[in-house]
């Protein structure tokens, strides 16, 4: 068992686990922290988007630092609120919304929560993507591995080798759904696909007919050994309940 | 270098290395060094024998100024940049060069010949402004310098001391 510590945030008490990342610690207790970069997917984060800055006073110093990766390692007040986080946050906001203009999700945010007076930064002409590469590490951990970050500095973006369509690409929009700024685009027709220049084909349910993914998707997700499933998961575990009502009808 | 002569050579590079990705970077090295850039296959057969995604490597050859996913030329000029040689005038050598090669820094002419690059710093201060080509060092270059130097290349003269 973990040693058990008390922290106060925001003025309310917590207690956590030693080594719990502060984020989770606010969350579980209420209190919001915003986030871009962060995933509740993976147990890793990046901390990249920075805009999960809070200031930490330990042993009566303050410092600021990012709460998605802060792992508590003794008793501390947390502000997440507090004059500076909130005008730093708000110039993190502002310089990211210049970098994402087209995201509709990025100046919702900076509207809510964003500074103005930043007139003088000039916006990424059609851009949504903020850099965090939250896909990469999606697209990463389901073994496809398909997209990465290429080129560096202001040529930075993501995409697949060559900008070519990948033959890892399985289609499956993990990195369109974990995009926070809606940045990847993909269109969809009644029988197919189309994501980072490759075209898929749909795979639908044989019982009820309900989209179960792109056949790739599908092949990828039951394994290399495994059968491909042919209907969805709704219709499976509704046959495995009829075959044991039949079973233990009369036990 | 014919099709198996380069896939022979790529095997080669590879097998050089435990299969481990660290030395990833390492193995790109060598087949910029023996290409003068990284082909595509180079890039899948590393990626396959290390078990590492191919877009990693990519992203990597991408990152890195040594490495080069298009042919560079047989001769690399290299200008400093750095705030000696840039003080010193390097922007004018770059100038001079296009005018005589007709290429701008990071680009390569279309012979295949040279390439021009511009690099932040050579560590040369004292030796401002300083050009290296295939890894001589022109140093207190002055502009009408450079055609020789050019030519002297072009011409296949290696002693340049």
């Amino acid at each position: 068992m973990n040693e058990m510590l008390t922290i106060t945030i925001d003025g309310v008490e917590c207690t956590c686990q030693k080594g719990e990342y502060l984020y989770d610690v606010a969350t579980r207790n209420g209190i919001w922290i915003p986030v871009l970069c962060r995933s509740d997917a993976f147990d890793d984060h990046r901390a990249c988007c920075r805009i999960c800055i809070v200031e930490v006073e330990e042993r009566g110093r303050r410092k600021v630092v990012t709460a998605c990766v802060y792992p508590i390692e003794q008793e501390c007040t947390v502000y997440t609120k507090s004059e500076k986080i909130l005008e730093e946050r708000a110039v993190i906001m502002a310089l990211l919304a210049h970098r994402a203009p087209d995201s509709e999700r990025m100046a919702e945010m900076n509207k809510f929560m964003g500074r103005s007076g930043f007139d003088r930064l000039i916006s990424v002409d059609g851009e949504k993507c903020i850099l965090c590469g939250l896909c990469v590490q999606a697209c990463n951990s389901l073994g496809t591995g398909a997209i990465s970050t290429v080129l560096r500095g202001t040529d930075k973006k993501v995409d697949t080798p060559y900008g070519n369509p990948s033959a890892f690409c399985v289609g499956c929009l993990s990195c369109a759904n974990v995009c926070p700024t809606d940045a990847i685009e993909y269109t969809q027709t009644d029988t197919t696909r189309t994501i980072w220049n490759r075209e898929f084909d749909l795979a639908f349910c044989e019982e009820c007919g309900s989209l179960m993914g792109t056949t790739e998707s599908v092949r990828h997700a039951a394994g290399e050994d495994s059968e491909v499933p042919s209907v969805c998961d709704a219709c499976r575990k509704k046959k495995l309940a009829d075959e044991m009502m039949q079973t233990y009808r009369y036990v | 270098m014919t099709e198996i002569d380069q896939a022979s050579k790529i095997g080669e590079i590879i097998e050089a290395y435990p299969a481990d990705q660290r030395f990833a970077l390492a193995a790109l090295q060598d087949m910029q060094h023996a290409f003068n850039f990284i082909p595509e296959e180079g890039l899948a057969a590393l990626a396959e024998y290390l078990g590492c995604p191919q877009a990693q490597l990519y992203s990597m050859a991408t990152f890195y100024k040594a490495l080069s996913l298009t042919p560079k030329g047989e001769h690399i000029i290299k200008i400093c940049n750095g705030t000696a040689c840039h003080l010193r005038g390097a922007m004018n050598l770059a100038t001079e060069l296009k005018r005589d090669l007709g290429i701008e820094p990071g680009q390569t002419t279309e012979d295949g010949a040279f390439s021009v690059e511009l690099v932040n710093c050579l560590g040369s201060c004292a030796l401002a402004p300083v050009m290296v080509v295939d890894g001589n060092y022109h140093n207190k270059l002055r502009v009408e310098q450079i055609p020789g130097i050019i030519e002297s290349y072009a011409e296949g003269v290696t002693d340049h001391d």
